[in-house]
């Protein structure tokens, strides 16, 4: 079976000399939801450029779907992949808002009516009022214009979607919103990837998570058996979301360590006092104490 | 010395709105911040905070253009009746992307550029320099750097430490942290305690991560769509919840949880302000 996206020893250095990947193998297949996290200068970024087809490998190599990105022609790696870049600014530059998103189906050399067909296809999954179409992207609030920025990559229907930082300077309304709408393409088939530090919108979203130290993958897997790796993560310096970390500090009264959100901690609570776990904890101690 | 301690921000019944919008950004607002007070305004975005600070340090209505309504007295001046200039020296600002700020090529110039144009002698310049840098914990290292070449979290540090050389009477921080990533942010609000321990200045943060803001500030203030909705202490203000969730703003989650185990009538006392404090909770429930 080919996969989404397979990444086979990746090893990555800037031009300046910078060692950002050292030997990377990941796998992710078509329709995960994965977060890829860690430190400034871990990686994660640098990753995530590679499989977008932005970065070339130094060495390795990446494939979208069995194809190398070294391989492809711009036409085929924008159906591939699209990459949302973290302040939409640096990827907002037209006149107007259709505009914006219109370019990249124009470059794909569509007719005039296609390209409308796919402008207005990607501003209604994003939610964005046909009044915008011809205002200024620039004057939109941030979270319009981050809208703006995904509607133009989705109007080239890449397969896969890497958003980096989605939810920086939104609030939490808007950061729910624009997770929720990643969701609902992750839904139609879209296979996503965020790059984030927002713990909580990881363990809230993301059923894959991928952390990143030092230019290696550090872990890997279902988002709660990752953050409940405590003294790994400790290594990398990720916090896991407050409810797992509770879970951990507790966990010697029989609490599951790998809980996610506070749904998960209070109905861990609430079914370790129903069986008196507490109560037993307490009375092993005493018995060991004697 | 007048014995009546006046407040340090006195903003009455104030409304502004930007030239060209229709809406108004704030609509009627009443605050009284008292001096070395530390106040964190929180709220969805377009609610009007940085609007709100704005309007503390003159720069609304001196460098925008709209309508304004009521009136705003910072450190005793009237923002209208004030330059900028002259309230800045009182009313510091730090901008939630320190790049914004920067005029100058070294760190050293940044820090001693306000000084110098206060017309302070060359002594006082390097003694407030070096105090404020002890304060944002900057290694003199740091000052023949060109401020662009730092991280994120020293970027801000820096621009907080110019700032603080100025030895303003109150500092506004809008935002500080909200550009920076997880190491950044500590070192800010790491900056932020120090403020409060060694500085008997009035702080004023707008910050969306209540985490850290819950426990440093004597004073918390929802703003929502251009309204004051609540005032409080933090204990207060995050005893109610659901009130706050309505309102968009997200509370740390342990403090969710606690209000969960007080629903479910395994607990009643207060919401914890610290991650600690309710993981104290939680083993106390489970061990009643």
């Amino acid at each position: 079976m080919t996969h989404a996206i397979e990444v086979r020893n990746l090893t990555f250095v800037y031009p300046d000399g910078t060692l950002a990947l050292k030997g990377v193998d990941l796998v992710i297949d078509e329709g995960e939801f994965a977060a890829f996290i860690g430190q400034n200068g871990s990686g994660k970024t640098t990753l995530s450029k590679n499989i977008a087809g932005l970065l070339k490998p130094t060495e390795g190599e990446v494939l979208l779907f069995g194809r190398s990105t070294k391989e492809m022609r711009i036409r085929e790696l924008a159906t591939s992949v699209g990459y949302v870049f973290q302040n939409p600014d640096h990827q907002i530059f037209n006149m107007t808002v259709y505009d914006e998103i219109a370019f990249g189906p124009r470059n794909l050399l569509l007719s005039e009516d296609e390209v409308r067909e796919r402008v207005e296809e990607a501003a209604r999954i994003v939610g964005l009022k046909e009044e915008y179409m011809e205002e200024s992207p620039f004057f939109l609030p941030k979270g319009l214009r981050q809208r703006v920025a995904i509607a133009s990559i989705l109007a080239l229907r890449p397969k896969v979607i890497i958003v980096d930082e989605p939810t920086t300077g939104q609030d939490w309304k808007q950061s729910i919103e624009i997770m929720d709408f990643l969701k609902h393409l992750n839904g139609l088939g879209h296979t996503i990837i965020i790059v984030t530090h927002e713990m909580e919108i990881v363990a809230r979203y993301a059923e894959r998570t991928v952390v990143m130290a030092e230019g290696r993958k550090l872990l890997d897997g279902p988002t709660n058996k990752v953050f409940a790796e405590a003294e790994t993560l400790r290594k990398a310096f990720v916090k896991p979301p407050q409810p797992t970390r509770a879970a951990h500090a507790l966990s010697h009264y029989g609490l599951r360590p790998d809980v996610l959100s506070v749904d998960e901690l209070v109905t861990e609570i609430i079914r370790l006092k129903a069986s008196g776990a507490g109560d037993n904890y307490l009375a092993q101690r005493s018995l060991g104490g004697r | 010395m007048g014995a009546v301690a006046e407040p340090a921000i006195k903003v009455e019944d104030l409304w502004w709105k930007y030239e060209g919008r229709k809406d108004w950004a704030l609509k009627g607002v009443n605050l009284t911040i008292e001096r070395g007070e530390f106040v964190g305004i929180v709220g969805p975005n377009e609610s009007g905070k940085t609007t709100l600070v704005m309007a503390m340090n003159g720069l609304i209505p001196n460098n925008y253009r709209g309508v304004m309504k009521g009136r705003v007295v910072s450190v005793g001046m009237d923002t209208r009746e004030h330059t900028t200039a002259e309230i800045a020296r009182r009313v510091g600002f730090v901008f939630s992307d320190p790049e914004s700020q920067f005029l100058t090529m070294t760190v050293e110039e940044e820090l001693a550029f306000g000084l110098e144009n206060m017309g302070l002698p060359v002594e006082e310049i390097r003694d407030r320099i070096r105090w404020a840098m002890e304060i944002t914990r900057l290694d003199e290292e740091f000052l023949e750097k060109p401020p662009y070449e730092l991280s994120g979290g020293q970027k801000q540090r820096v621009a907080i430490a110019a700032v603080l050389a100025m030895k303003p009477d109150v500092i506004i921080l809008d935002e500080p942290t909200s550009m920076l990533d997880p190491i950044g942010k500590s070192e800010v609000f790491d900056v932020l305690v120090q403020l409060r321990r060694s500085y008997n200045a009035t702080i004023i943060v707008v910050e969306h991560r209540l985490e850290d803001i819950a426990y440093l500030a004597d004073k918390m203030i929802l703003l929502y769509y251009g309204e004051v909705l609540r005032v409080a202490p933090p204990r207060e203000f995050f005893d109610n919840i659901p009130f706050l969730l309505k309102h968009y703003v997200y509370p740390p989650e342990i403090m969710i949880a606690v209000h969960r185990l007080r629903e479910e009538g395994l607990y009643d006392g207060p919401i914890p302000l610290r991650f600690e404090e309710g993981v104290k909770i939680i083993e106390e429930v489970l061990r009643a």
